[in-house]
């Protein structure tokens, strides 16, 4: 069990723009140990649940315990390469209903998929699951799942979803779920009002399509806007605006080559699609998202942070009037694949590394405000 | 007397033109994938592809087409001798099956599950095959002629 411990790692936010002031942190390290975490769900009551891509629901307690046991109850997940279990986050009513939902890949290495559970955690053990959706249809090998989900003010959910590597194409085609955002009720159900509904040739969960693998999901509440990022190929890592029913280009449209240098199409925009707030070419694998409130660093409010795998660092996107302005690189003193960065209770930045002995890690000011 | 520099340039002969090949072919699988969709390709840009394909894919492909060729021409040969003729067809079956063998590794190895993405499909695969051949047919042209007179 590891208890909490404070690194004298700190300080000093390296800016690369001009405009970006320098911040004073200090990183602290929560817990370690854990095999390539994806996701944290912070509870109410204290503590977090912490997923690993090697299919354990790890719990910490309050006062940073990793709890030795992994959480009982899980389903059955396919881990090899990219699957594993993915996201953890709990019911917009946890308080009341104590449910959470888990993302993770599902099937055999020769016929997977992304699935979404809901169960009952009573503190102990998961109890009650059922399973909510499982998209379709199954693939081999196992490469782009997406799996990050977040909650929309009006009791749905949205699902970020993979194209499955071999399957690109399959992106434009609004029959399957391959390369796109679902939007479900939070029963699993598909709201009436989703933008395919209509369309008796597509999938009435679809909620945008044409994307390549959706790594991080964030609803700007007082903006109104849901924003999603997504791993290009060699290049092409996009920051998206997702509009009810829009198509997102992909794999007519991008900014990347595939990783054999060749073109995966020769078009970087095309009018019928929507094009990216921003993208990131090289690469820096975007890998989670939070929106941050300000709270225990005022000059960050309302700001994007964006966790990167190849990049080693979290990327602060600058924002004014939800436009953004400038970026700012973070954390590259860790020199670690960064595979989620949230916001906690506290209002801290929280960040998950992603290695075989994968850390959860606390930002707060250098020294308090 | 065979020159003993004609296996030499016979195989750089062969991976440049297996890579050319190969790399013209692919593009083409990927534009008709793309043109499948309903997006109108141009020559000039279908052109455009092709060149930059040459560019990009060529340094990795090539690669991979360089190391296969070290081991697929000289089998080929053995058993061009052993047969006593042949030599054409052998080289070229050798070096399809050479690329063939060698995608296969490169699949297994690498973390996605098809690298090239002409390969994902069994017509994009024999094509890229044939291209291979295309290259293997060029050796025994060439390291054959002054060996045996064209013993094909």
């Amino acid at each position: 069990m590891q208890r909490l411990c404070c690194i004298p790692l700190t300080i000093i936010g390296s800016a690369a723009c001009a405009m970006a002031m320098a911040t004073d942190y200090r990183i602290e390290t929560l817990a370690k140990g854990l095999e390539h975490p994806w996701s944290l769900a912070f509870l109410p009551e204290g503590g977090m649940l912490v997923t690993e891509r090697a299919g354990r629901l790890r719990f910490i307690e309050a006062d940073g315990t990793l709890r030795d046991a992994p959480i009982a109850g899980m389903p059955e997940v396919l881990v090899d390469g990219q699957a594993g279990l993915f996201e953890v986050a709990l019911a917009p009513d946890y308080a009341d209903s104590d449910m959470v939902y888990l993302s993770y890949a599902c099937g055999t290495l020769t016929a997977n998929t992304t699935c979404l559970d809901r169960a009952r955690f009573d503190g102990r053990r998961l109890t009650d699951r059922a399973p909510l959706f499982r998209a379709e249809p199954d693939k081999r090998g196992s490469s782009h799942y997406g799996g990050r989900l977040t909650f929309l003010p009006d009791d749905t959910l949205v699902l970020g979803l993979g194209d499955g590597f071999d399957y690109r194409e399959q992106a434009q085609n609004p029959a399957n779920h391959l390369g796109s955002l679902v939007r479900l009720n939070l029963d699993g159900s598909t709201p009436d009002d989703n933008p395919f509904v209509a369309d008796s040739e597509a999938r009435a969960e679809l909620y945008s399509i044409g994307h390549r693998n959706i790594q991080g999901i964030v609803y700007d509440a007082m903006r109104g806007e849901l924003l999603i990022h997504e791993h290009g190929p060699r290049g092409g890592d996009e920051l998206n605006r997702i509009l009810p029913g829009a198509n997102y280009g992909w794999p007519l449209a991008t900014h990347g080559v595939d990783y054999t240098g060749a073109l995966v199409t020769p078009f970087t925009e095309l009018p019928e699609f929507e094009s990216p707030l921003l993208h990131w070419t090289p690469s820096i694998a975007p890998s989670g998202m939070t929106l941050y409130d300000g709270g225990q660093f005022p000059e960050w409010h309302g700001d994007l942070f964006v966790s990167a795998l190849a990049g080693r660092q979290v990327r602060r996107l600058i924002r004014e009037d939800g436009e953004i302005v400038d970026q700012e690189v973070l954390f590259t003193e860790l020199d670690e694949r960064i595979r989620d960065v949230r916001t906690g209770p506290d209002r801290a930045l929280y960040l998950l590394t992603d290695s075989e002995q994968g850390r959860v890690l606390r930002v707060v000011p250098a020294s308090p405000p | 007397m065979m020159n003993r520099w004609l296996p030499l340039v016979a195989y750089i002969a062969a991976v440049l033109d297996a890579t050319l090949l190969g790399s013209i072919v692919q593009t083409q699988f990927n534009l008709a994938a793309l043109s499948a969709l309903g997006v109108e390709i141009s020559f000039a840009t279908r052109l455009a592809t092709t060149g930059h394909d040459l560019l990009g894919f060529t340094p990795l492909y090539g690669s991979l087409v360089a190391i296969m060729m070290l081991g697929a021409m000289p089998a080929a040969t053995l058993v061009t001798r052993w047969l006593g003729s042949g030599a054409w067809l052998i080289h070229a079956l050798s070096a399809a099956l050479g690329l063939w063998v060698m995608l296969w590794i490169v699949d297994t190895l690498a973390p996605m599950p098809t690298l090239i993405a002409a390969t994902r499909s069994l017509e994009g695969t024999l094509a890229m095959m044939a291209s291979a051949a295309l290259g293997g047919w060029g050796y025994a042209i060439l390291a054959y002629t002054k060996w045996d007179g064209f013993s094909a």
